[in-house]
């Protein structure tokens, strides 16, 4: 499902004193099937921008465009809830969406709602648990008694058990450790590999940006910035560092060495391993390395 | 999402926000207390003229009290025309089977809606020109001689400036719920009442979780910093009673003789 934002203007608390424009006039587009990550500065509009796609705000003016629904400002009652089914999101705190007395019952209320039978419900709860890697003894625990990043895990599962095609991820990996914040990335881009669901994640860890990315969109002030593929974004050092961003450590230390060495270039470079052929390459030393 | 208004605070600099609470809270005190003098046309509109000062006088804009007050209207809008049907005395209007309208009864219900009206207008602006923390210091120290009589004063404020804190909060929180909810398909605002009434638990169980962690977090927050009551506890913004305040606590007598002067 193709996304597209038409001169998209939203505004928060409307004619009121706390009247705050969180986007302006916002133009992109996101392909269908790709992964797409939004960085920019904290209160840079990120939010706010993919809360659009399932309609969970409505524009103050213009046009999102999801697939087949349509998205228009000053428009009433749309069939959200068929958007929704298609268009998952895994919010920024997970703790507000748990509610049921069993973890494994609140990954079915996703499905359920949306007119699953108990027992497939079910089924698909069992396969997501699974697959956010949750050990089976807590599955008929409360959700309350979890840590922070196991009830992310449980968030996840329970918008994976809609079988969304397109997942919205703002900041995925929040409260998660180093292993864990591998982990969850790793099962978005395989299910984005594999089932070709369209992904857009909002972070603010440049190099997951970086890594697993197809596409970035950099906020700033309620706008686009730029748009592209990583490495082009991210060779746009001086730019990103104006609105307060960074680019990848792996980068960062490319970087330096370059400067060192006396070369005027940025090479993009996101794993250590593309990092490590960088530096022989600037070092001019060993040619056929593993 | 919310347009509620009443118990949020906007910072704006103006002589109502400049006033000390004291002399506010005594003032609204007093309001609610005249606005029952008004009888009759004249006094009504005196009542209705001290409440657009105030506003103009805070500096806030007539279209966000306005919309503050739409969620009340329905409130005012159903005593209305209750009295409007019960009441009874003076000429007949119409009649409708066995409800009759009479001038005595559109009048009365007429001033009952002024005087609702009134009464919310000056509560809210209160609660938009004064801070909690303000409102609970002036509560606290206009309390005080009931602490002689072993009242809890101190806690008492405590508790109502955590809760007027906590408002706003917890719409957010609410508003963010919502949200996570309704991506998950949950309806609130479709389907049968009793579909609707089901959609509410999984808003309600956040939120109590929350709010309860989050009391939990506060009593280790206040205790970790040293918080043992009321005893030798000062105060970081003193309370400071100036010509101001005495001025309006003479215009709320002048108001109220006047009442009583040209009322019925
Ligand atoms: N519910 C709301 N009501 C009013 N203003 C809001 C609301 N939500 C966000 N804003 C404002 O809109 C702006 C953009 O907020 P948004 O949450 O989209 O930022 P963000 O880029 O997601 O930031 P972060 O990285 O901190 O999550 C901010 O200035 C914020 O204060
Ligand atoms: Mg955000």
């Amino acid at each position: 499902m193709d996304i597209t934002f038409e001169q998209v203007t939203h505004v928060y608390g409307r004619k009121t004193p706390f009247e705050k424009r969180a986007l302006n006039n916002v133009s992109i587009h996101i392909p269908s099937g790709s992964f797409t990550s939004i960085i920019g500065h904290t209160g840079s509009g990120k939010s706010t921008l993919v809360q659009h796609i399932n309609g969970i705000l409505k524009p103050s003016a213009g046009r999102i465009t999801v697939g087949d629904f349509v998205i228009r400002a000053n428009e009433k009652k749309q069939n959200l809830k068929a958007l929704r089914e298609k268009v998952g999101f895994v919010f920024q705190y997970p703790e507000h969406q748990l509610f049921e007395e069993t973890i494994i019952k609140d990954v079915c209320f996703g499905p359920m709602n949306f007119g699953v039978s108990e027992a497939e419900a079910t089924k698909r709860a069992e396969e997501c648990l699974q697959l956010v890697g949750l050990p089976s003894q807590l599955w008929h625990r409360s959700p309350f008694d979890l840590s922070g990043g196991q009830m992310r895990r449980v968030a996840i599962a329970g918008v994976l058990a809609v079988r969304p095609q397109v997942i919205i991820l703002d900041e995925p990996t929040a409260g998660l450790d180093p292993m864990g914040r591998e982990e969850i990335l790793s099962l978005f881009k395989d299910l984005h590999e594999r089932l070709n669901l369209t992904i857009v994640m909002v972070t603010h860890n440049m190099s997951d940006a970086a890594n697993y990315s197809d596409q970035v969109i950099v906020m700033d002030g309620g706008k686009p910035l730029m748009a592209g593929a990583p490495e082009r974004i991210f060779s746009q050092v001086d730019q990103l560092r104006k609105v307060g961003l960074d680019i990848p450590e792996t980068m960062e230390f490319l970087n330096r060495l370059l400067d060192r060495v006396g070369k005027k270039e940025t090479i993009p470079a996101f794993t250590i391993n593309e990092a490590a052929d960088a530096v022989i390459k600037i070092l001019g030393g060993v040619k056929d390395h593993v | 999402m919310f347009n509620l208004v009443i118990g949020q605070y906007v910072p704006l600099d103006s002589y109502v926000h400049r006033l000390d609470p004291r002399s506010k809270l005594i003032s609204v005190f007093l309001f609610v207390i005249i606005v029952f003098l008004a009888n009759n046309w004249l006094t009504n509109a005196l009542m209705v003229l001290f409440c657009l000062a105030g506003i103009l006088l805070s500096k806030m804009h007539f279209s966000f009290i306005y919309r503050g007050l739409r969620s009340v209207f329905i409130i005012v809008l159903i005593t209305f025309l209750l009295n409007l049907f019960l009441a009874s005395g003076g000429t007949v209007l119409f009649s409708w089977g066995w409800l009759h309208v009479t001038t005595n009864g559109l009048f009365q219900s007429i001033f009952i809606a002024i005087r609702i009206l009134v009464i919310i207008v000056v509560t809210t602006l209160l609660t938009l020109t004064t801070s909690p923390i303000e409102i609970t210091d002036g509560m606290e120290s206009l309390l005080k001689p009931l602490k002689k009589l072993k009242m809890p004063v101190h806690e008492f404020a405590l508790m109502m400036s955590i809760s007027l804190r906590f408002i706003p909060t917890l719409l957010e929180e609410t508003e963010k719920i919502i949200k996570a909810q309704a991506a998950r398909g949950s309806d609130f605002t479709s389907g049968s009442l009793k579909s609707r009434i089901k959609a509410i638990v999984p808003l309600l169980v956040p939120l109590f979780v929350g709010a309860f962690k989050r009391a939990e977090d506060l009593a280790m927050a206040m205790e970790a910093r040293g918080y043992h009551g009321d005893v030798g506890r000062t105060k970081l913004h003193q309370l400071s009673w100036t010509w101001r305040d005495t001025l309006l606590l003479a215009a709320i007598v002048l108001l109220a003789l006047l009442l009583l002067l040209v009322r019925n």
